[in-house]
């Protein structure tokens, strides 16, 4: 008779559980080595890959375009969406009526929800003829699609902001108050400074997320895969790449190793953004 | 010489609720007043009107008038920082900002502007000796402040508020959270601070109030009841209010 009743139950499916994580998440990174392995192991494969240059009918792998893409609309986003998000997140913090509170949360939910594609349908309408008009060219670019992963994120970095200055207990800005204190420096002096590890958790979150965002950004970047000569030429990410030549590398090419290469970069990229959401985010 | 403080007509509404109730009084310079009285009774509340604190939380209305020597703190040119410069206060729990010990006493002279690190450094030394504080803390002022015990938070919290220099020392509660060898070590401070600051305190405890404090004031339900000499009060109350709360057995 098995013993269900001293947490046996308990203990067997957390340990199945357990099993699940590790064999999906070990399993998933050991199908996408064997996989890049096929391209690692040729001779002068990192002189290749890190070229930059991509061009796979003439043998030419570089993904530095890729990576270029990924970071540079990643930081775009970040400029645009951080400084808006703690004003967003301030303004509510500052709120002292509840119920205005609730409502902003409410909406700010809903619009974490909103599928990545509605995103880039706005940004396909709206974005892409804007830069066109302003700039010339397609439109198309590494610029539209920070502009809309910027809006995508926005929610989200808003959010996090928001509750992590929530956190900041009262009688803390009571007592920087009472010494003085004007409601602007107990918010930059006490209430940032005390909210620094919600602030950065939630740093680190919105950026794995426009990081790994691919359908929004697919829509408006373009799709060019030399390497973006300005802001407002044409790109790829490692995401938009990957689900571009899906299709044209089946399993078992050159090619198909190579996005196994790219699939690793990203989570290598996601390992150590959680690494530091770990590191400086904890309450110190 | 620290101002004396003079409170006239002074009553704090919570939306409807009637918090505190025309309350008239006088702290004379220098002296440490005790407020005591049973929970409820708008000893806090009138405590942080003395710094306009309660009008941070936005619901309450207060009128009256309130003069920290000659000024009225109420006026509408009055300039609330610089109250609360004057005003310091010492809350029920110690409150230290997750920061280092040193920054959390600098913390109200950088407010003033004050950026000289050697200058930082005297008023830092300066206020955490005045606060009992220095020898334990020495050679460990980039330690976080959330690394002390509570007593010395809460004996922080005080060298924090004597940083600006003020000249009125609220304390609210502030052994409440404590054990009593820390109560001990906040008592005989507020003993050697006094005649430096005029210093008004909220206490639960009747002892306290006794050993530490000149005069004693006594609310219930919003009104101040009696105020006059500890020793006074504690012996020969002239209101039967008092000497049933004194004695245990007055009921709200």
């Amino acid at each position: 008779m098995r013993d269900w009743t001293h947490g046996g139950l308990a203990r067997g499916l957390l340990a199945a559980t357990a099993l699940i994580f590790l064999v999906a998440g070990l399993g998933l990174v050991a199908a996408l080595f064997l996989g890049a392995w096929r391209f690692l192991g040729e001779p002068s494969a990192l002189s290749n890959l890190f070229g930059d240059f991509w061009d796979p009918l003439r043998n030419r792998y570089g993904v530095l375009p890729f990576i270029v893409g990924s970071v540079v609309v990643t930081l775009g986003a970040l400029v645009m969406a951080v400084p808006l998000a703690l004003g967003v997140a301030v303004t509510l913090a500052e709120q002292r009526t509840a119920g205005m509170k609730d409502f902003a949360v409410r909406a700010l939910t809903v619009l974490t929800a909103v599928p990545s594609v509605i995103f880039g349908w706005w940004g396909l309408q709206m974005v892409v003829p804007w830069v066109r008009a302003r700039v010339g060219g397609p439109g198309f670019s590494l610029l539209a699609a920070g502009i809309v992963l910027a809006l995508m994120v926005l929610p989200t970095f808003s959010l996090f902001f928001f509750q992590s200055l929530e956190r900041v207990p009262q009688s803390l800005r009571e007592g920087s108050a009472a010494l003085g204190a004007t409601p602007d420096q107990t918010l930059w002096r006490v209430a940032f400074r005390a909210a620094m590890p919600g602030l950065t958790n939630g740093l680190l979150v919105g950026v794995a997320r426009a990081l790994g965002e691919t359908m929004a950004v697919q829509m408006v970047i373009g799709g060019q895969t030399a390497l973006p000569s300005s802001l407002t030429s044409p790109g790829a990410t490692l995401t938009t790449q990957i689900i571009t030549d899906m299709t044209v590398f089946p399993p078992g090419t050159r090619g198909h190793a190579v996005l196994d290469i790219m699939a690793l970069l990203l989570m290598l990229g996601m390992y150590v953004l959680v690494r530091l959401a770990e590191r400086w985010g904890s309450v110190s | 010489m620290p101002p004396e403080i003079r409170v006239e007509g002074l009553s704090v509404w919570y939306d409807r609720h009637h918090a505190l109730k025309q309350v008239s009084l006088e702290v004379a310079p220098g002296e440490v007043l005790a407020l005591i009285g049973p929970s409820g009774c708008g000893k806090s509340t009138f405590l942080r009107t003395l710094n306009r604190l309660l009008e941070e939380g936005g619901r309450a209305r207060i009128s009256g008038r309130v003069f920290l020597g000659d000024a009225d703190i109420y006026d509408a040119a009055a300039d609330i920082p610089d109250l609360r410069r004057r005003v310091g206060m010492v809350f029920q729990a110690p409150n230290p900002f997750p920061f280092s010990i040193f920054d959390n006493v600098a913390y109200g002279p950088r407010l003033q502007g004050v950026t000289d690190r050697q200058a930082l450094r005297r008023i830092v030394e300066r206020s955490l000796q005045q606060a009992a504080l220095w020898d334990e803390v020495r050679g460990k002022l980039r330690r976080s402040a959330l690394t002390l015990s509570g007593g010395q938070q809460q004996r922080l919290c005080i060298a924090r508020a004597l940083a600006v220099e003020p000249e009125v020392l609220l304390m609210d509660e502030p052994t409440a959270s404590l054990d009593p060898m820390s109560t001990t070590k906040i008592e005989e401070l507020v003993a050697a601070l006094r005649g430096r600051y005029t210093i008004v305190m909220v206490t639960h405890n009747l002892r306290q109030a006794a050993r530490i404090s000149d005069r004693t004031a006594f609310f219930a339900e919003g009104t101040l009841i009696e105020v006059g000499p500890t020793r006074q009060m504690f012996t020969a109350p002239l209101d039967p209010r008092t000497e049933q709360y004194l004695t245990g057995r007055y009921e709200s």
